[in-house]
């Protein structure tokens, strides 16, 4: 009793390979899966289960299988590959999973042993406590012993994407999806033709159900069919191409392995994500078909019916030449009938249907093929170790024993519903074919063939042309003559009874997960009635391969406990992928560099050459601070940096800073209603610091305005704030005042700027621009002056983020560097520094300059930080204005900002501590503790020479020169601190204005 | 993801636009002479209704125009499109064809596959 080979498949050629599994060396044939070739060589074992780790064999042919998941060591370890879909090539190397130390010898098998524990809901129930176990006990062991593969080491980009716009999508090219095809042959329709497999054909070669269509063998017909549609202008045929997701607006996701059979070539793109968009889906995409549960019904050699015919066809292996039948429906007819043409005997035949069921036609020819049968009788299980040798049979209540290593069973087929419920389709039960099928399309959605319950192959023309007589097509003829011996029948059977006879026996519901039908009975007595929430607990038909063969099974079985029809009982929801699809496929190229793109200043490679650290500000590149040599710290560089600038003078690149100009008619009014400050009185080619609100009064962004003239502004942004600024001011300009002649427009990248400060920065730009007067007078704080230079036009404006003197200086960027590089040239002599965004942020703090995300996050207002002389009262309105005396935004005790400092000068307030009133925190925490407020910003200051600090505190200017305390990571003494105001270096402005 | 019919440059995936909320919730012009629970209920009171929705939209990566939109939200379909400037269709008009999926009911939760 073994394997046995079919001359006659379809589609095996002869042409040996040779392939590895978990060391060992087989041969099989071009075109076999994995599943196919170990079935060939005899070998059953193949995977340990889930959680039990049972021994596992192959148990269906095709995306359905629950148990022969394996992982490719060659193809960079890929996991969780079904062997009953994965073709061989020569050199495969595939390994089983989820076992230790070997698949034959398994110690998480003893799992099995004490199944009692692991019974429906065990994770929730068991690994409760102590704390801190789970982390470092629980998990650890869990991981190592349950679970699936393990991951591939590194990730690689293996897919790209391709959109498609169609009329008409075909998904499965069987026989129905065949059909019409050739009806839309010619037509003005686009079509798209979606087929899983490498072949078309489906259930034409998966078995030997029909005998001819058009007078012609299905081979012949299949042939001739591809033909057709390769010579047709309309319809494209996609094979390996599986379509994983129905959403709405008719979009599908298809997936297409372009490297079925073959060596992965690391330089070329394996995987392509189709994504379409069609007007009319055509379901044909079959059925599948279901198991029954009972006694070791996962024991290795227990298979699906159908997939043992299709082994037979489609692969030209028979698994077992006399393999026992269990089936409750008529499909397995022909699985019968091609054994015994081959010459095969099947040890048995069990039908739980009567005779009359059956029917004289199928007794007959059991009787005259001398096939030992039993009618109304049940498999109660199978023994055997990690193999089956024996099959009980019972039958009016006696049970005989059959000796065979495999059992083919069939509990009834299942119209493949997942699409068809993805695409929010109504499935409804159907009495007489024992399961659910399609009812009302919520969208353009047709199903055709078996996937709309039309089991009787002989009527598929007579279905197409009906559903179909919408389009502007002829009617198909044809005419499709069967093999089999009767039309469909089933008599309704999810499990069969059986006695305890160990812990070791178990009937399982749930192959994949390992759930046993006991689970759900217990599940359902411990309250989880509802089948959502029975399929959480219990995790039943959760596995990679969503409980294909056996999730309506378990509504069967719940329905029976409950006492409830099974349309009553109803189904889970179906949620796209209908199989799983790896993240690289749906990141496509959108990988590493290609995942975000980066934004670099025309200065970026000096940077680099000056040994900057950068730090990524939404998609810019910013040196975060410049290493003077190799081995300086960020602390020390930062120190360096900032002292420099106050002595004689910094230089940063600003210019990632976001520009927008305004112009336009009615630029003014417009600047007066987006910003708080009033514009009106502000002088030309003047500038000012604005503050940008929402609705709700808090503040949003914060900028320079230059105001050229009352019709043409330039303003700045934060670098991170500039589009969701620009796209505010587009929609106040569409939505709200579309009366105002107003254009806005990004000229982010338009302009590089440099800001340098320090007392020496006049000198400098003084020597770089020597046509330029930066005398005080000639050129106050805020103010600017446009000018030529270098045969481009520079904009210069006298502004600080350090409280030093300052200039920003813009530039056209392709002069950008040859400007730097020159004003380095004339800095070499006042040790010009350049700085990062760490200084600048040290800077900004020493000087009390709030940055907006920093000290604001979307809930503090500019009276919160003092900022009243920015806020234009006498103007009638502006975006916020109406929120600043909201009861809310008026609170005396809302958090507003002040300054901190150490008492102990040598001490360290960190950012994000709480500012508290006590001295230190209770060991254990038993209430709340009342706190004040946070920390926002800390910096060691190298001018002061101690930490300074801001907070955001409730009430704070009330309680400026109180003392404080500012909670540690270090233990529960908090560090005491004094409130200050927030500027901490020339309160008195006169470095600015000098 | 859906398909939304841009009125100045055709249909286009959706990840091309950004959502504006409610639609037709004008700006009040003289905002000093509300009260704060008038104020309060323009700047933080929207509608989330199951069903009929008429809100705002923005084609950001593409022409950078707002239009406003008639959509199903237990569904996602798009019922009408229409610019800033033009009178948004009656409610009426779509009563009669609105889907729910699956037959869930138009108020509330539920997710059915199974026709009753
Ligand atoms: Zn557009």
């Amino acid at each position: 009793m073994s394997a046995a080979d079919n001359k006659n498949s379809y589609y095996i050629t002869d042409k040996e390979v040779s392939f590895k599994f978990d060391g060992k060396k087989y041969i099989g044939y071009e075109g076999d899966t994995i599943a196919s070739a170990l079935l060939r060589n005899n070998v059953r074992l193949v995977a340990r289960s889930f959680k039990y780790h049972r021994p596992r064999g192959i148990y269906t042919c095709g995306i359905e299988e629950p148990n022969g998941i394996v992982q490719i060591l060659n193809e960079h370890n890929e996991p969780n590959t079904r062997a009953t879909v994965k073709q061989i090539y020569e050199g495969i190397r595939v390994s089983s999973q989820n076992r230790w130390p070997s698949l034959n010898l398994d110690i998480g098998s003893i799992n099995n042993l004490l199944s009692p524990m692991f019974s429906a809901g065990f994770y929730y129930k068991t690994f409760m406590g102590p704390k801190g176990f789970w982390k470092r006990i629980y998990e650890p062991i869990i991981r190592r012993t349950a679970g699936l593969g393990k991951p591939p080491k590194e990730f690689r980009s293996k897919s790209i994407h391709q959109n498609h716009n169609v009329d008409i999508v075909i998904i499965g090219g069987g026989l129905s999806g065949l059909i019409t095809a050739r009806k839309l042959i010619n037509t003005q329709y686009d079509v798209l033709l979606l087929e899983q497999d490498s072949f078309l054909g489906g259930i034409l070669k998966n078995s030997k159900k029909i005998k001819k269509i058009s007078n012609k063998e299905p081979n012949e017909w299949i042939n001739e069919t591809e033909k057709l549609i390769k010579d047709s202008k309309n319809i494209k045929i996609l094979k390996n191409s599986l379509v994983t997701s129905y959403n709405f607006a008719n979009h599908l996701i298809a997936l297409e392995d372009k490297s079925v059979g073959k060596k992965i070539d690391n330089n070329k793109s394996e995987l392509t994500l189709h994504k379409i968009r069609t007007t009319h889906t055509i379901l044909a995409n079959g059925h599948i078909e279901r198991f029954i549960s009972f006694r070791n019904n996962d024991l290795p050699g227990v298979m699906l019916a159908a997939s043992f015919e299709k082994y037979i066809h489609r692969y030209g292996v028979v698994p077992e030449t006399s393999p026992v039948i269990f089936t409750n429906n008529s499909t397995t007819d022909s699985l019968l009938k091609s054994l015994i043409d081959l010459g095969h005997k099947p040890a048995a035949y069990v039908d739980s249907r009567n005779k009359d069921k059956i029917g004289r036609k199928l007794l007959n020819y059991l009787e005259k093929n001398n096939i030992p049968f039993y009618i109304n009788a049940e498999v109660e299980g199978c023994d055997g170790n990690k193999k089956i040798k024996t099959i009980s049979i019972k039958k009016s209540n006696k049970i005989i024993k059959v000796k065979s290593s495999m059992l083919c069973i069939s509990g009834g087929i299942n119209p493949d519903i997942h699409l068809f419920t993805q695409s929010k389709g109504l499935v409804k039960w159907d009495d007489k074919l024992v399961t659910f099928k399609p009812d009302v399309s919520f969208q353009n959605t047709i199903t055709l063939g078996s996937v709309s319950g039309n089991f009787n192959y002989e009527k598929t023309v007579e279905e197409i042309n009906n559903k179909l007589s919408f389009l502007k097509t002829k009617n198909i003829k044809s005419n499709i003559e069967l093999n089999d011996i009767n039309n469909f029948n089933i008599k309704e059977l999810w499990e069969t009874k059986h006695e305890k006879k160990s812990n070791w026996s178990k009937s399982f519901i749930d192959l994949h997960n390992d759930v046993t039908t006991k689970d759900l009975k217990q599940a359902v007595k411990e309250g989880f009635d509802r089948i959502e929430h029975l399929k959480r607990f219990t995790t039943n038909s959760m596995g990679t391969d969503q409980g294909k063969i056996s999730s309506i099974n378990s509504l069967g079985i719940v329905s029976k406990i409950l006492k409830k029809k099974i349309s009553e009982v109803g189904t889970t929801t179906y949620r796209p992928p209908y199989a799983p699809l790896s993240f690289s496929a749906i990141a496509g190229r959108n990988t590493f560099e290609f995942y975000d793109p980066q934004r670099k200043t025309p200065i970026h490679n000096w940077h680099i050459e000056n040994k900057a650290v950068f730090e990524d500000v939404g998609q810019w590149k910013r040196p975060w601070y410049f290493k003077k040599f190799e081995m300086e710290s960020m602390h020390l560089a930062v120190q360096r940096e900032s002292e420099q600038t106050r002595k004689t003078a910094g230089i940063l690149d600003g210019s990632t800073l976001g520009k927008i100009e305004i112009k336009g008619k009615d630029a003014l009014e417009f600047m007066n209603l987006m910003y708080t400050n009033a514009f009106t009185k502000m002088k030309p080619m003047s500038s000012r610091y604005a503050l940008m609100l929402g609705e709700d009064g808090m503040i949003k962004d914060d900028g320079i305005v230059c105001k050229l003239n009352d019709k043409h502004f330039i303003v700045t942004t934060t670098s991170g704030g500039a589009p969701k600024v620009l796209a505010d001011m587009e929609e106040y300009l569409q939505t709200e005042w579309p009366n105002l002649q107003v254009y806005v427009n990004s000229i982010t990248e338009q302009f590089s700027t440099f800001n340098i400060s320090g007392p020496k920065s006049r000198d400098i730009v003084s020597k770089v621009f020597t046509d330029v007067d930066f005398s005080n007078e000639n050129f106050p704080f805020m103010t600017f002056k446009v000018f030529d230079y270098m045969d481009t036009e520079v904009r210069i404006m006298r502004a600080s983020f350090t409280g030093e003197l300052g200039y920003e200086i813009y530039i056209t960027p392709n002069k950008a560097l040859e400007l730097w590089k020159k004003i380095f040239h004339f800095g070499k002599a006042y040790d010009l520094v350049p700085y990062g965004t760490e200084t600048m942020h040290l800077l900004r703090a020493e000087k009390g300059y709030v940055v907006i995300g920093q000290e604001t996050d979307g809930t503090v207002t500019p009276l919160d930080l003092n900022f009243n002389w920015m806020i234009g009262k006498k103007k009638k309105d502006f975006i916020g204005k109406r929120s600043l005396t909201r009861s809310d935004t008026s609170r005396e005790d809302r958090k507003q900002l002040v300054g901190i400092i150490p008492l102990d000068k040598s001490e360290f307030i960190e950012e994000g501590q709480h500012v508290v009133e006590c001295d230190r925190l209770p060991k254990r925490i038993t209430a709340p503790v009342e706190y004040l407020g946070h920390v926002s910003s800390s910096y060691h200051s190298p001018n002061l020479n101690h930490c300074i600090a801001m907070a955001m505190i409730k009430g704070g200017n009330k309680l400026m020169g109180r003392k404080l305390f500012v909670s540690s990571t270090y233990g529960t003494k908090n560090i005491p601190v004094e409130v200050v105001s927030p500027v901490f270096i020339d309160p008195e402005n006169k470095r600015l204005v000098s | 993801m859906i398909l939304i019919n841009c009125p100045y440059c055709g249909e286009r995936d959706q990840s091309e636009f950004s959502n504006g909320g409610e639609a037709h919730v004008a700006r009040p012009e003289n905002s000093e002479n509300l009260n704060d629970k008038d104020w309060g209920q323009y700047v933080f009171y929207r509608d989330n209704p199951k069903g009929i929705f008429y809100e705002r939209w923005v084609h950001s990566h593409g022409c950078r125009k707002w239009f406003n939109a008639v959509r199903n939200t237990s569904t996602d379909e798009i019922l009408a499109i229409y610019k800033l400037n033009e009178n948004p269709p009656s409610k009426e008009s779509f009563i009669n064809t609105l889907k729910t999926p699956s037959g869930e009911p138009k108020v509330g939760s539920g997710n059915f596959t199974v026709k009753k």
